[in-house]
C-alpha cells in the first residue's frame, strides 16, 4: 500500500517550546499530525475508529487507525465495523473525533496536563458553523489548547505549490478528496469561496464502485475484495481514459491491445490432487465388506422370521387345545370356562385361530395363490360368511346386531377390494390392448410410428409440465420472472386464485342492494365452485400423466437413443450447477481487470454513472469560473492557465490530459490552458499547513478560548484565514 | 491482553494525562448514547436562508446537475450501451450481454442497478 501509516510514538515532544504550533490535516481518509515548520507529519494513520470486544476478557476496547490485521484476531470485530467521524466531508461524530485526537496527541508524545501548543487543523470548504464550533470547543475544553486556527486543506496545498512555482497566484485548484471534490478559484493567492463548487464524489466512490463491480463479476471470490485490497488495486491499476468511448470500443473489439491493457490478479490456487482410480484390491475389499454386511442382515431377518413362526405356532397349538377342551366342557359351563381364557365366544376363538393360521402361512412364505384361493373361497361363500347381513334388525338380539354391523363392514370392504382388483385387471387389459395396437402400427411403418410417438411424447410432456407450472406458479410461467416482485397473487395457483376471487366478489355483492341470492337454482352452484377440493382438471391430469408414463416406457423400449426429459424443477439447478461440476482450474482464480481499470475513475468525470446527478471534474471548472463575481476575460484566462490538481485521486495516470481536454471544450477557442499536478498530491496539504503555521504572522490568524466565547457564533461562522501572510 | 497487542499499544488507553476531561467522564458507560446530528440535520439547523445568497455556504457551493447528456454504458461490461432491457431495466451492449442479463438472478440485477442508484428500494 503506498500510504503507510506512521504510528510510532514520538519522544521529542518536550523539546518543542509551547509557541510551536501543532499542525493537523484532518482528512476524511487520513489523519496527519506533526510540528509546524517540519517537512513531514510525525504521525499518519487512517481516520477510523474500531470498537471491538476483546475475546479473552470480553471488554470493549477502542482501536484507532489501521493496524496489522493479524493482531485483530484477538478481537471480535463482527459487531462493529470501522467508524469514521465524518458524514461526507464534515465532522459530525465528536466522540469518535475525540478518540482520534487522543490517539494522535498520544503518539505525538504529548504529556503534561494539557496540550500547550497552538493548533492548526484543516476543515472542509464552508464548514457548517456547528461542526466548527464543536471542534473548537473540543480542542479548548478537553485538551486545553491555547489557540486554534482552521484552514482548508486544498488551499494549503495550493499555497505550498505556489511557493514552489508550480502554480500562479491566480488559478483554479481542483481537489478530489475522499468523499467530495472541490474546485476553488484563487485570485491574488486567496481562495474565492463564492466561486467554489463541490461535487459529492471522490476516491471513496471510485474504490467502492470497483469493489462492487468486481464482487459482481466474481461472486465466488467476494471475500477477497476487502476494502484495503481494492484500494490497492485501484491505486495500482486504474487510469483515466482520454476518450472513454474509444477506449471501451478497443476492449469490445478485443485483440492484442486490449489484452495488453488488461491486468490479471492471480489468486492463490493449488491444483486439486489427482484422484486415482481405486485399485483391484480396494474394490475386492469393499465388495467383501458389503457381502458380509448383506449376510448379517439376511441372518438377522431369518432369525426374526423363525422366532415369529415359533411364536405363531405356539399360539396356534394353544388355541387348538382350547377348542378341544371346549368341546369336552358342558354347554352350561361354557360361560364360566371362557371367562377364564378371556374370549367371549367359541366363534371368536375360531376366528382368532383362522387369523393366526393365516399369518403363520404368510410367515412361512407359502404361496400367495393359496391365500388368494382362500379369499375366492371365502367370497364364494359370502352368504355363509355373513349370515346376518340379510336378516332384518328387529329379529336380532343386541349382540347379534353388533355382529351384524361387523359383518356388513367386512362385506363392504371385501367387495371394495374386489372391485379395485377388477378395475386394475381391466386397466391392465386396456393397456395391453393399446400396446398391441401400437405394436401392430409399429410393424406397419416403424419410422412413422417412432416419429408419432416422439411428437406425442413431446406434446404430453408439455401439457403435463404446463399444468404443473400453473399449479405451483400461477399464471406467470415465463420461467424467468426477474423484475417482478413476489406479490400475494403470484403465490397462489390458478384454482386457488379463482376461489379467492369468487369469495371476495360474493362477499362484496351480497352486501349491497336487494339480496336475490338463491332465487335461481344456479346460484347454489357457486358453493360447489368455492369448495376447497374443487379441482376439476385433476382427473384430466392423472390421465395425461398415466399416458405420458406409458408413452415414455414404450419409447424406451423401442428407441435406444431416447432419454426421457428430466423434471422441469430438476432441470434448472442442473444447468446452474453444470459449470461447478467441472474441476476448478487456474483461470477460475484469476481476477481480470479490463474495462474496470478506466470505468471506475470515469465516475469522477461523469458522476451520473453512479447515480450522482452533478457536474463532473471538467464541467466543474466551467461552473466555478461562471460563479466568479467579476466577469473578466483576462482573469479567466489567467485562471485556466494555472489549473492545479491536488488530492489522492489526481494520481490516476491520464487525468491531467483528460482534464485539459475537458476544459478546452468549455473555453473559447485559443484560450491558454495549463493543467499541473501538485508536487505530492497526498501530502502537500499538510506541508502547506506546516509552512503556514511556521510563519511569524500565524498567531494573528488564530483565536483563543476567550475569543471563542466572547465573539459568538456569528463571528465564528465568518471566520476565515488569510492564506497570504 | 496478549503481549504482542500490548507491545504495539493497539488499544487506546482510556486515561490521558493531557486531557482536562477524560472520555469516560464525558460519555459514561451505560448512559444513553449522544445522538450526533447527521450532516443533513446540521445543514437544516444552519438556517442558510437567513443569510445573503451571495455569501458562500456549504449548501450553495454544491455543483449543479451536469449539462452533458447522460452517458449510457452497459451495466455489466462498461461498453457503450445502445439497448435497454425493459424487464430488468439494465442497459446492455450486445446480444451476448443480453443473454447474461436474462440469466442473472434478481439479487444481482438489483445490485447492478444499485450501482447507479436505480434499484428498487423498499422502505
Amino acid at each position: 500500500m503506498p500510504f503507510i501509516s506512521k504510528i510510532q510514538r514520538q519522544t521529542d515532544y518536550d523539546l518543542f517550546p509551547s509557541s510551536t504550533p501543532i499542525v493537523i490535516d484532518n482528512g476524511a481518509s487520513y489523519f496527519r499530525i506533526g510540528w509546524a515548520g517540519e517537512n513531514e507529519p510525525r504521525v499518519v494513520f487512517r481516520n477510523i475508529v474500531q470498537r471491538p470486544r476483546h475475546k479473552a476478557t470480553g471488554e470493549t476496547v477502542t482501536i484507532v487507525g489501521d493496524h496489522d490485521p493479524a493482531l485483530l484476531r484477538y478481537f471480535d470485530c463482527t459487531r462493529s465495523g470501522p467508524r469514521s467521524a465524518f458524514d461526507s466531508n464534515v465532522v459530525f461524530q465528536f466522540e469518535i473525533m475525540e478518540y482520534i485526537l487522543d490517539f494522535a496527541f498520544d503518539r505525538l508524545g504529548a504529556n503534561g496536563s494539557r496540550i500547550d501548543h497552538p493548533v492548526l487543523i484543516t476543515e472542509c470548504v464552508c464548514n457548517p458553523v456547528q461542526s466548527r464550533s464543536k471542534m473548537a470547543e473540543l480542542l479548548f475544553e478537553t485538551y486545553g489548547v491555547p489557540s486554534v486556527a482552521f484552514g482548508v486543506d486544498a488551499a494549503f496545498s495550493y499555497k505550498y505549490n505556489q511557493q514552489h512555482g508550480i502554480c500562479d497566484k491566480d488559478g483554479l485548484a481542483i481537489c478530489p478528496g475522499f468523499t467530495t471534490t472541490h474546485v476553488i478559484p484563487f485570485v491574488d493567492g486567496e481562495p474565492v469561496y463564492k466561486g467554489c463548487c463541490r461535487t459529492n464524489i471522490g476516491g471513496y466512490h471510485v474504490t467502492d464502485h470497483l469493489k462492487q463491480l468486481l464482487s459482481l463479476k466474481y461472486p465466488h471470490h467476494m471475500a477477497r475484495f476487502t476494502w484495503e485490497k481494492v484500494e490497492d488495486l485501484k491505486m495500482e491499476h486504474c487510469y483515466v481514459a482520454l476518450d472513454y468511448a474509444l477506449e471501451a470500443q478497443l476492449f469490445q473489439k478485443g485483440g492484442k491491445e486490449a489484452e495488453d491493457k488488461s491486468r490479471c490478479w492471480q489468486l492463490p490456487w493449488v491444483p486439486p490432487p489427482m484422484e486415482e482410480p481405486p485399485s483391484e484390491e480396494e474394490i475386492a475389499r469393499k465388495a467383501a465388506i458389503r457381502e458380509r454386511q448383506g449376510q448379517r442382515l439376511r441372518e438377522m431377518a431369518e432369525a426374526k422370521r423363525s422366532s415369529r413362526i415359533n411364536e405363531l405356532e405356539n399360539q396356534l397349538h394353544g388355541l387348538e387345545f382350547l377348542l378341544q377342551q371346549l368341546e369336552q366342557v358342558q354347554q352350561e359351563e361354557i360361560q364360566s370356562f371362557l371367562s377364564e381364557t378371556g374370549y367371549v365366544s367359541k366363534q371368536e376363538i375360531e376366528s382368532t385361530l383362522m387369523k393366526v393360521s393365516q399369518s403363520l402361512r404368510k410367515a412361512k412364505g407359502e404361496p400367495k395363490a393359496e391365500q388368494a384361493e382362500n379369499e375366492e373361497k371365502a367370497d364364494s361363500s359370502t352368504s355363509e360368511k355373513y349370515p346376518l347381513v340379510n336378516v332384518p334388525d328387529n329379529v336380532l338380539t343386541p349382540e347379534q346386531l353388533k355382529e351384524k354391523k361387523r359383518q356388513v363392514f367386512l362385506k363392504t370392504t371385501t367387495e371394495g377390494r374386489q372391485r379395485a382388483k377388477q378395475k386394475r385387471f381391466e386397466e391392465e387389459l386396456e393397456r395391453e390392448k393399446k400396446n398391441q395396437q401400437d405394436e401392430e402400427r409399429r410393424l406397419e411403418n416403424p419410422e412413422l410410428y417412432l416419429d408419432q410417438m416422439h411428437s406425442k411424447y413431446k406434446e404430453l410432456y408439455e401439457k403435463v409440465e404446463q399444468r404443473k407450472r400453473l399449479k405451483t406458479n400461477g399464471g406467470h410461467a415465463n420461467g424467468n420472472n426477474l423484475s417482478g416482485g413476489v406479490g400475494r397473487g403470484e403465490r397462489l395457483n390458478a384454482a386457488q386464485r379463482e376461489r379467492m376471487r369468487l369469495l371476495t366478489t360474493a362477499a362484496f355483492d351480497r352486501g349491497k342492494g336487494e339480496d336475490t341470492f338463491g332465487a335461481k337454482d344456479e346460484d347454489w352452484q357457486l358453493y360447489k365452485l368455492m369448495s376447497k377440493d374443487n379441482d376439476d382438471d385433476d382427473d384430466g391430469a392423472d390421465v395425461d400423466e398415466a399416458e405420458l408414463a406409458r408413452v415414455c416406457a414404450r419409447l424406451q423400449e423401442i428407441d435406444p437413443t431416447f432419454v426421457p426429459k428430466p423434471e422441469l424443477t430438476a432441470a434448472q439447478p442442473a444447468t446452474a450447477e453444470a459449470p461447478r461440476a467441472r474441476p476448478l482450474t487456474k483461470e477460475d482464480f484469476q481476477i481480470v481487470l479490463g474495462v474496470e481499470r478506466f470505468r471506475c475513475p470515469e465516475i469522477l468525470f461523469h458522476p451520473n454513472l453512479v447515480g450522482i446527478d452533478q457536474a463532473g471534474f471538467d464541467e466543474m471548472t466551467g461552473v466555478s469560473i461562471r460563479r466568479l463575481p467579476s466577469k473578466d476575460g483576462a482573469l479567466e484566462d489567467r485562471l485556466t492557465s494555472s489549473v492545479f490538481m491536488t488530492g489522492g485521486c489526481c494520481l490516476f495516470p491520464g487525468i491531467s490530459e483528460r482534464l485539459e481536454a475537458g476544459i478546452r471544450m468549455l473555453r473559447p477557442c485559443g484560450s491558454p490552458i495549463k493543467v499541473v499536478r501538485a508536487l505530492d498530491p497526498v501530502r502537500d496539504a499538510w506541508r502547506g499547513a506546516s509552512v503556514y503555521a511556521a510563519n511569524l504572522q500565524f498567531p494573528q490568524q488564530t483565536f483563543s478560548r476567550a475569543d471563542y466565547y466572547e465573539k459568538g457564533e456569528d463571528w465564528l461562522r465568518r471566520y476565515q484565514l488569510r492564506y497570504t501572510l | 491482553m496478549e503481549p504482542e497487542v500490548i507491545k504495539v499499544e493497539l488499544v487506546l488507553p482510556t486515561h490521558m494525562s493531557f486531557k482536562r476531561i477524560q472520555i469516560y467522564e464525558k460519555y459514561p458507560k451505560g448512559q444513553s448514547k449522544v445522538r450526533w446530528k447527521q450532516l443533513k440535520q446540521i445543514l437544516q439547523a444552519e438556517n442558510y436562508h437567513n443569510y445573503p445568497p451571495d455569501e458562500a455556504n456549504y449548501v450553495n457551493i454544491e455543483s449543479p446537475p451536469s449539462m452533458h447528456p447522460c452517458k449510457k454504458i452497459c451495466d455489466i461490461t462498461g461498453f457503450e450501451a445502445p439497448y435497454h432491457d425493459p424487464r430488468t431495466n439494465l442497459r446492455y451492449a450486445n446480444a451476448d450481454v443480453f443473454k447474461l442479463v436474462r440469466s442473472l438472478p434478481n439479487e444481482h440485477v438489483q445490485r447492478y442497478l444499485a450501482l447507479r442508484k436505480a434499484a428498487v428500494v423498499l422502505k
